[in-house]
């Protein structure tokens, strides 16, 4: 980072089914919230990014920058940034992008999806839409498709079984506990998932994060400090179809942009402590641990199977919020929450360094950061 | 997904590329289909095309329990949809092959004549047997339905109780029913008297439909099948299904109702010809009966001196 960008507010609506509320309730909610919560006032604010992936096909709504703009009493000059399910961390690295130029000094960020509106089949289709349409969606291939698809292979390579994978779902939703914008705020033991319906084979219902409404709003500063800072902001990017990569069980994006961002951060991998990592699907949680490189190929249930305290990393908890399985994934809102999730356990253990990694489709873009605590 | 006619047609200019054998690479059931999708579970591979490519293609099969990762798959073309002004979309679907036909040894050659009611296929096998007698002949049908006043003695008529051992028991070569208006008729052809054929030497001839003959080739391999597809005479579609009205009636065998009945399956039959093309050596078209028996007399021929 050429500049220090602090993270001055945050806020969020809850992760869930606000069948009261529209795309456009949900983030003035996001922005009311992140505007009480920081040092500025609302006409600090040089400009706004919005992420949002489907607005047009959910609620017949495009042009959500000026809509996030207008809950602004000055209007500040505003736009949209959109890379699927990574839309958030794009819409991040944009700010930054903005505040190291000196295009702007304080920047409001805001992800928001409104996904329960329209019907399965219709969110099914639109969620594809990350997807390459032409080479993958032809054949009937849904997103839990892509990831059965990636499941059935690790399991094959890696011989993982059905029973270790449920471990993983398990943890998240024991971890939303504690966490009140989560959508699920339930333990659920390992055996329920795999006996849950089957959505994708060998994925099951509770292998996957919902269908979820919610916003999540940051408001990144380099004129307004806080004790919490950006020390990286890293994209990388793959092939958008699965067909065209030379393997399925890793994602190169995830390790691209992982290295670049330890780079950045001058830092190595043992020196964090909390990760929010993108678990849109039980076996991605496993398949990013190792691509960021805390575990070896094949070995990312470890982490799932014995306490973190025995794995030699300084890491003390991995989405602790819940991750994206038990606090609802509301796509283009997810990368910001987890940003607002890391900050909030940084304070709480008085650790240095969290990480929130964030990507779109099977990994086509991945957006990693890394918080710095002072 | 996109369905216009232009998407279709720009979709439809890259499948030969898809149209190869391949590997499994891995697979799923995705079981809620997207939008524009027909329901249902719908299993789904990732593939290795022979040229190195990989595609993602829907995998044709009966038991999606039974796939593994490396099986080989064959392509097919496959209707994927009708569009509300009646524009008819195909893609390429992966089959996993019958895994018997492989398996199989070669027990000896089976010629099997596959054609629509009417095209020919009794007399044909008829005149076959008087000319190359030394080297075929002709196994008979079993049958559920009752016997009626023209029948050759190609039949021999079972009970379906009998019929229904006989197939839960694996003495049956292959089997199919046929559902008519008013009962469900089995037919099939029993192990046994193929396997006599056999023992003297002989080729035996076989009358088959789209189901006896994909049955055939999976139970004794597909190399093991002589199969001719015998078409009516005719330009069009519609030419060779008046040829086929016009020998039924001559036939005086059924009723009208029932040659309407025969007409319909006939349509299916012709284009099963195009369809499935890998299930033939060869077609034939019946405009001269003395051409076509000269023609499969010489086929027999050929195996036999062998």
């Amino acid at each position: 980072m050429n500049q220090s960008i602090y993270l001055t507010g945050s806020g969020q609506t809850r992760f869930g089914e606000h069948w009261d509320k529209s795309l456009k309730d949900l983030m003035e909610e996001s922005i009311d919230a992140a505007i009480e919560s920081a040092d500025c006032t609302a006409l600090d604010i040089d400009m706004v990014v919005v992420a949002n992936m489907i607005g047009e096909m959910t609620s017949d709504q495009a042009h959500l920058g000026a809509m996030a703009a207008s809950f602004l009493p000055h209007h500040p000059p505003a736009l949209r940034a959109e890379a699927a399910c990574a839309s958030g961390a794009v819409a991040l690295h944009t700010a930054c992008a903005l505040l190291e130029s000196g295009k702007a000094q304080t920047v409001l960020v805001i992800g928001v999806e409104k996904m329960t509106d329209i019907s399965p089949s219709k969110i099914a289709a639109a969620l594809m839409g990350a997807a390459d349409s032409e080479k993958d969606a032809a054949c009937g291939l849904t997103f839990p498709g892509i990831f059965g698809l990636i499941a059935t292979r690790y399991m094959y390579e890696h011989n993982l079984s059905r029973e270790q994978l449920n471990l993983v779902s398990a943890r998240h939703h024991k971890n939303a506990i504690t966490n009140p914008f989560a959508q699920f705020r339930k333990e659920i033991p390992a055996e329920t998932i795999s006996a849950s319906p089957r959505v994708a084979d060998p994925l099951c219902m509770l292998d996957c994060s919902p269908i979820s409404d919610g916003a999540a709003a940051v408001i990144l500063s380099t004129k307004f400090e806080s004790p919490i800072k950006i020390a990286a902001s890293q994209l990388a990017t793959d092939t958008l179809s699965i067909t065209d990569r030379p393997t399925i069980t890793s994602f190169a994006a995830t390790k691209d942009a992982m290295t670049s961002a330890l780079e950045e951060a001058d830092i190595s991998r043992d020196d964090i402590s909390h990760i929010e990592l993108h678990d849109c699907f039980s076996i991605a949680a496993l398949i990013s641990l190792e691509d960021m490189g805390f575990a070896n190929p094949g070995e990312g249930i470890e982490l799932y199977e014995k306490p973190l305290s025995t794995i030699h990393y300084a890491l003390s908890s991995i989405n602790a919020s819940g991750g994206l399985k038990a606090c609802g994934h509301p796509v283009a809102a997810t990368g910001i929450k987890q940003i607002i999730d890391v900050s909030k356990q940084m304070k709480e253990s008085g650790n240095m360094y969290g990480l929130a990694h964030n990507f779109g489709g099977a990994a086509a873009t991945c957006g990693i950061h890394i918080l710095q605590q002072s | 997904m996109r369905n216009t006619p232009a998407s279709n047609h720009r979709a439809q200019k890259n499948l030969q590329q898809k149209l190869q054998e391949g590997t499994i690479l891995s697979y799923t059931t995705v079981h809620h289909v997207p939008e524009g999708f027909p329901n249902g579970p719908r299993v789904i591979g990732l593939l290795e095309l022979e040229n190195g490519t990989k595609v993602t293609g829907q995998l044709i099969t009966h038991h999606s329990s039974l796939i593994t990762i490396g099986m080989k798959v064959i392509p097919r073309m496959r209707l994927s949809s009708v569009n509300k002004q009646g524009l008819r979309t195909y893609d390429i679907a992966y089959e996993i092959p019958v895994q018997q036909a492989v398996k199989h040894e070669f027990p000896g050659y089976v010629l099997a004549i596959t054609g629509p009611s009417g095209v020919g296929k009794t007399t044909v096998s008829l005149l076959l047997s008087t000319t190359v007698g030394n080297y075929v002949e002709r196994v008979p049908i079993l049958t559920t339905r009752e016997p009626k006043d023209g029948d050759s003695d190609e039949y021999v008529h079972v009970s379906p109780e009998e019929f229904l051992e006989l197939k839960n028991n694996g003495k049956l070569a292959t089997f199919t029913n046929i559902p008519s208006r008013d009962e469900k008729r089995w037919y099939g052809y029993r192990t046994e008297d193929i396997e006599a054929i056999w023992q003297q030497k002989k080729i035996p001839v076989i009358i088959t439909e789209m189901n006896l003959l994909q049955g055939l080739a999976s139970h004794y391999g597909r190399r093991s099948i002589l199969s001719l597809g015998l078409m009516p005479p005719g330009k069009s579609k519609r030419q060779m299904l008046s040829a086929l009205l016009h020998r039924l009636r001559d036939r005086g065998r059924d009723t009208e109702q029932q040659i309407e009945d025969r007409l319909k399956n006939a349509e299916a039959d012709l284009d099963f010809f195009k369809d499935r093309k890998e299930l033939f050596d060869d077609l034939i078209v019946n405009d001269n009966i003395d051409t076509v028996v000269g023609h499969l007399g010489g086929l027999v021929l050929e195996r036999v001196k062998v």
